[in-house]
């Protein structure tokens, strides 16, 4: 179980998350919704670590990433919103190295290796250099080198992305197997069909706080609309699209 | 720390140094970079100094001499191997220094008949002040003018039995007490500095790819999302920036050393140069020195804002150095031995002394090497912090 408690956080004085709470519970896949501005990104930076709150507390799994990073780095597999590669290393060296760092060696490591090698289909890429990938082959090497160490918590960053549909359906196909297998799952996304096809919770994010949290179904009885993009705007926007666009104003 | 726990630390960082070796060496234009100026500039320093020596034995002013006619004894007495005199009737000196002649000595009308009458005559000196070469003609032809007046001066006294010396009181002749070492150490004070400077220049291009190009190619994050620590990231970039450095270094010592049977060490006072021992050394005291230039350009760089900023403030990072040591050298300061602590000053001393075979204090070498040693593992710690900076991460 993923657990944020109460966090705030400000860059240079803006506030830019405001008593955030929520869970992610265990072997569940879960997505944050946020207009872009709203903190989606600082706050998943924030669970793995990589920032530190002004206040509150995060608890991955058992351990908070303020006083315990390497506990919770090496329980968690992470694929950023945007992320590089690094291009003079093969496709199998990278993920070795990636590998070993979580302390993976000997058979196991070859064991992992093949493993994520087979599930992303990475084959005609293995031996290559990642200089000049594709948006949808950088994004399966990204999503491997997260997963080869089997992390018990996956968080991804607005994962599809520049991706196209073959890609989007693989990483689709990957994250419902994780699932299965207990993985707990938390991703950011702007696009609904995705969210509402993957998503077994939501959280909706408006301001640096939680304005919304429930299964898409949920949210649409919350807010009295149909489908989850229309209760998004409702709850992030704080307005009906139906009624903005009778308006004449943008949705 | 314990020293299991810093052997587990090495452990776990291994993977990790295997990626950025990996990452450096295979950085064809990093390499490119290390390897061409690394053996640059003792090729040009080998060529300089046969230039330099052959161009000094061929030297030979050229003189024109107008109105020799009525200066024979001079127009004679004045050839010599390094003067080249040719007797012209007529011309102008302007243009005669604008031909190839680097002096005119003009006598005046009246030369011979004032030089009979002991009334001394006026020779006309004419050299162009804005040629490189005026300056060694004029003393060429000076001196040989001053000899030779020397020699009639001698004459007339002697022919009125006057004993020449009355005429001097004393009598100056410079004596050069320099040993052979003291002047191959003058000509060759350039070498540790390029040496040195190699280093700079052969780490800079990873240093800057390995810390804000990471940055820049949003591959930082993913590395700091593993369980290693901050100095664990920072020692592994630091050696893999100082492997290549190192390099740089050893190829251009290997070079000097390769090329010195040919560069003429004898004609610039160079008795004996340095031993197989010495270039070991060399080699081993440039290590720490590495690892010090490695973690400091990484450090700069990490602070930067671009990579082309990262780029810019190195380059002018590595020139700041080399100008104090240059300054050191030009203004031959006497420096205490305890300078030898302080990592670029120490590191110049023995270069230079190992460079001509003079003894070099293990003592100092040593202190010197473990002082920069502990500079580099100040610098890695405030790498560590550096790596929790926000701003690090993009658009945070």
């Amino acid at each position: 179980m993923i657990r944020v408690d109460n966090i705030c956080k400000s860059f240079e004085g803006q506030p830019v998350l405001r008593n955030l709470s929520f869970e992610v519970p265990d072997g569940r896949i879960t997505a944050l919704l946020g207009a872009n501005g709203a903190g989606k990104t600082s706050c998943l930076r924030i669970v793995c670590g990589l920032l530190q709150a002004n206040s509150g507390q995060v608890l991955v799994g058992d351990a908070d990433p303020a006083t315990d990073p390497m506990a919770v780095r090496r329980q968690l597999g992470v694929v950023g919103d945007r992320e590089g590669l690094y291009e003079r290393l093969t496709v199998r060296e990278y993920l070795s190295v990636f590998a070993e760092m979580q302390g993976l060696s000997g058979a196991v490591l070859q064991e992992a290796l093949q493993a994520v090698r087979d599930e992303l289909e990475l084959d005609g890429l293995w031996n290559r250099r990642t200089k000049g990938f594709s948006q949808g082959e950088r994004m399966k090497v990204s999503l491997a080198r997260a997963l080869v160490h089997r992390p018990r918590h996956l968080i991804l960053d607005e994962p599809t992305r520049g991706l196209d549909v073959l890609a989007v359906r693989l990483l689709r196909k990957t994250l419902l197997r994780l699932r299965a297998a207990g993985t707990t799952i938390l991703f950011s996304s702007h696009v609904m069909p995705e969210v509402a096809e993957l998503s077994d919770r939501v959280l909706v994010m408006a301001a640096g706080q939680i304005v919304g949290a429930g299964t898409p179904e949920q949210l649409a009885a919350a807010t009295g609309c149909t489908s989850l993009e229309d209760s998004f705007v409702a709850l992030a926007y704080g307005q009906r699209p139906a009624v903005a666009q009778a308006e004449g104003e943008p949705a | 720390m314990s020293s299991r726990a810093v052997f587990q630390g090495w452990k776990q960082m291994a993977p990790l140094l295997r990626k950025e070796l990996l990452e450096a060496w295979r950085d064809r234009r990093a390499l490119i970079m290390a390897v061409c100026f690394s053996l640059m500039f003792p090729v040009m320093l080998a060529g300089g100094t046969t230039f330099m020596v052959k161009k000094q034995s061929e030297e030979v002013t050229r003189v024109a001499l107008l109105g020799a006619e009525r200066a024979p004894l001079i127009s004679e007495r004045l050839t010599s191997p390094n003067l080249d005199v040719d007797s012209l009737g007529e011309g102008s000196p302007r243009e005669l220094l604008a031909e190839d002649y680097d002096v005119v000595l003009e006598f005046s009308d009246d030369f011979d008949q004032r030089y009979q009458d002991f009334r001394a005559p006026q020779v006309y000196l004419y050299v162009n002040g804005s040629e490189s070469t005026s300056g060694r003609a004029q003393r060429d032809v000076q001196e040989r003018l001053g000899a030779l007046q020397q020699l009639v001066v001698t004459q007339r006294l002697t022919a009125r039995g006057v004993a020449p010396r009355t005429l001097s009181p004393w009598r100056v002749e410079t004596r050069d007490v320099s040993t052979p070492s003291s002047r191959g150490a003058l000509i060759l004070a350039t070498v540790p500095g390029l040496l040195i400077m190699t280093l700079f220049v052969a780490c800079l291009s990873t240093a800057v790819d390995s810390s804000a190009g990471e940055r820049e190619r949003l591959s930082l994050e993913p590395l700091l999302l593993q369980p290693l620590a901050g100095w664990q990231i920072i020692t592994a970039k630091t050696v893999a920036v100082a492997s290549l450095g190192w390099l740089g270094s050893l190829l251009a010592i290997t070079a000097l050393v390769l090329l010195m049977p040919i560069m003429p060490l004898t004609e610039l006072g160079i008795q004996r140069a340095t031993t197989v021992s010495g270039v070991i050394t060399m080699g081993l005291i440039m290590l720490p020195l590495a690892l010090l230039v490695a973690v400091l350009q990484i450090l700069l760089a990490l602070r930067s804002h671009s990579f082309k900023d990262a780029q810019t403030q190195l380059s002018i990072f590595q020139i700041a150095p080399l100008v104090m040591l240059m300054m050191l050298d030009i203004a031959q300061v006497k420096l205490a031995e305890s300078w030898q602590l302080l990592p670029l000053v120490g590191h110049q001393q023995w270069l230079k002394g190992l460079l001509i075979g003079d003894w070099v204090s293990p003592g100092w070498m040593l202190s010197g090497s473990l002082v920069t040693l502990g500079l580099v593992a100040a610098a890695v710690m405030t790498g560590a912090r550096a790596l929790r900076r926000e701003n690090l991460l993009s658009a945070s």
